[in-house]
């Protein structure tokens, strides 16, 4: 199974000019195969580059990361990345955005239909099949989005703030629709945030960065038992976790 | 009350109006007795030149040829203008290659090059050929680059981590998201054709609209240029209207579609 390991990454934008900025020092993180990680941390300490640099959109300036001891260089569909930004396809419509991936390899007629369908149904868009993006809500083209990297079925799941823009309601269902398609194929997952509420109710394992420049400030098990449920959330521990996260935060 | 009030009425009601005001103001001043029909005529004499020129095949002639040489060299300079484009647009080496080339021809007007290609291959169909596909290839071109350019970042970067090579990503994301700039490229390659055509057979021609216009004005047959203008006009309109319908087709997924 795959397990992630980022060894001593550090990352510069502009290395070598005047206004070289340096975003992520000497960063040092193992992610278990089949875990749920969290990282957490104020805006601009570099959440996002570093799981750009983990889906090997761009290199690190140093360091490295392996992924199940092969050094990640480019882009793979191993590790699949769920964007902060809207990253849904305009031009296709919800099911040839959800086969997308199978179709870049070849995937015939009826292994696509399939695939769209048990993912719409999946992402809850069932009847939304033939749409266009432009024609469903904020929350439902992250759906989209969502179904689309699980129907790809990598090994790995980037996910960047992927409820940031959605209402505490939506999030929340959201958040559970989540760990029930995690906990049917266990993938190994590291989930971006700035939310801790949403950190500790997904993840086993909270990384808390701090910020210019980006470094771990301190590492949180989620001892919850899981499933996890709507109601962990008011618990003691639950809210004893919170506080302590809170306080590590720069305020 | 509703009815009125709805943009489609109102803007067809003024539309209409607009026409209609400038067309009877046309046929009043026509009509005033010290009217120079040499300089303005009637819309009678306007409409029989039209029947004698489509009688005695003369129009459709003029149409025929002026039309083919439009398509041809439309079709040509758009096709050329979509290949180089996009692969300008994507590939850095050949944006290295070709984009200072681009950049120095580009100011060059279209018709600036007539006299060189009528020293080079003189004054036949080819020559006229060539004119209207510069134009359009000109005019097209810059357009695909800068719809390849446009491409967001974040699209080809989904694509990138879903397994997409670096093709695919070119077929599957930069070409679909840059149509609306190649629409629009390939709309204004039309409009650059219909200039560079009259302009190419008022030059050298022995038929086509172009040349018409240049008979008109030889034998001062106003109302012969004066329908020619009309015909050349209402080609233009409907062909962009045609245009319209494909954009519109192809741009069903777009927000901005009109
Ligand atoms: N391509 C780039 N070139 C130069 N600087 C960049 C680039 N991308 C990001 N940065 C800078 O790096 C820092 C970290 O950016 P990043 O997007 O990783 O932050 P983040 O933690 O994801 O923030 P947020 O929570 O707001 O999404 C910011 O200061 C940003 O300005
Ligand atoms: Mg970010």
């Amino acid at each position: 199974m795959p397990e992630i390991i980022v060894d001593h990454l550090t990352h510069t934008f502009g290395k070598g000019t005047p206004d070289a900025l340096t975003v992520l020092d000497d960063i040092n993180l193992t992610f278990e195969s089949g875990s749920f990680n969290a990282i957490v941390g104020t805006s601009g300490c570099g959440k996002s580059t570093l799981l750009k640099m983990m889906a090997g959109l761009f290199d690190p300036s140093d360091g490295r990361m392996t992924l199940d001891g092969d050094v990640i260089r480019g882009t793979d569909r191993r590790r699949g990345m769920v964007f902060q930004q809207d990253a849904v396809f305009p031009w296709m419509t919800v099911a040839k955005n959800i086969s997308y991936g199978p179709r870049l390899r070849g995937a015939g007629r009826a292994e696509q239909r399939e695939i769209e369908a048990k993912w719409t149904e999946m992402v809850g868009l069932k009847g939304f099949e033939d749409r266009w993006p432009r024609e469903l809500s904020g929350g439902m083209r992250k759906r989209v989005d969502i179904g689309r990297v699980y129907a790809n079925d990598p090994d790995v799941l980037l996910m960047d703030e992927p409820f940031g823009a959605l209402d505490a309601q939506t999030k929340e269902r959201m958040q559970s629709d989540l760990l029930a398609a995690w906990a049917q194929s266990r993938k190994t997952v590291v989930f971006v945030t700035h939310d801790l509420e949403e950190a500790i109710f997904l993840a086993d394992r909270i990384v808390v960065m701090s910020a210019r420049p980006g470094r771990i400030r301190h590492i949180e098990q989620v001892s919850l038992p899981r499933p996890r449920t709507d109601e962990m959330r008011l618990t003691d521990e639950f809210i004893q976790v919170k506080r302590r996260l809170w306080e590590m935060l720069d305020h | 009350m509703p009815t009125w009030n709805t943009l489609g009425s109102r803007r067809l009601l003024l539309g209409v109006l607009s026409v209609a005001t400038v067309f009877a103001a046309y046929v009043w001043v026509t009509n005033l007795p010290d009217n120079n029909p040499a300089l303005l005529p009637p819309i009678r004499d306007i409409v029989t030149s039209f029947f004698t020129n489509l009688t005695d095949g003369n129009l459709i002639t003029a149409l025929g040829a002026s039309l083919f040489r439009i398509g041809m060299g439309f079709l040509i300079g758009t096709t050329l203008a979509l290949v180089l484009g996009c692969l300008i647009g994507w590939y850095q080496t050949m944006e290295y290659i070709f984009d200072p080339l681009i950049e120095a021809v580009r100011p060059i007007p279209p018709l600036a090059y007539i006299p060189i290609i009528i020293i080079w291959f003189g004054i036949g169909e080819f020559s006229r050929v060539l004119i209207i596909t510069i134009a359009c290839f000109m005019v097209c071109v810059v357009n695909v680059i800068a719809g390849m350019k446009n491409v967001p970042q974040v699209y080809v970067d989904a694509a990138s981590t879903m397994g997409a090579t670096r093709f695919q990503v070119f077929r599957t994301v930069a070409v679909p998201a840059a149509t609306p700039f190649i629409i629009t490229g390939y709309r204004i390659a039309l409009a650059a054709a219909w200039t560079t055509l009259v302009a190419s057979e008022l030059l050298a021609a022995q038929n086509g609209l172009g040349f018409l216009l240049q008979e008109g004005r030889r034998y001062f047959l106003t109302d012969q240029v004066m329908m020619i203008i009309i015909i050349i006009g209402a080609c233009a309109f409907i062909m962009d209207r045609i245009f319209r319908k494909i954009q519109a087709r192809l741009m069903q997924w777009s927000e901005a579609r009109e």
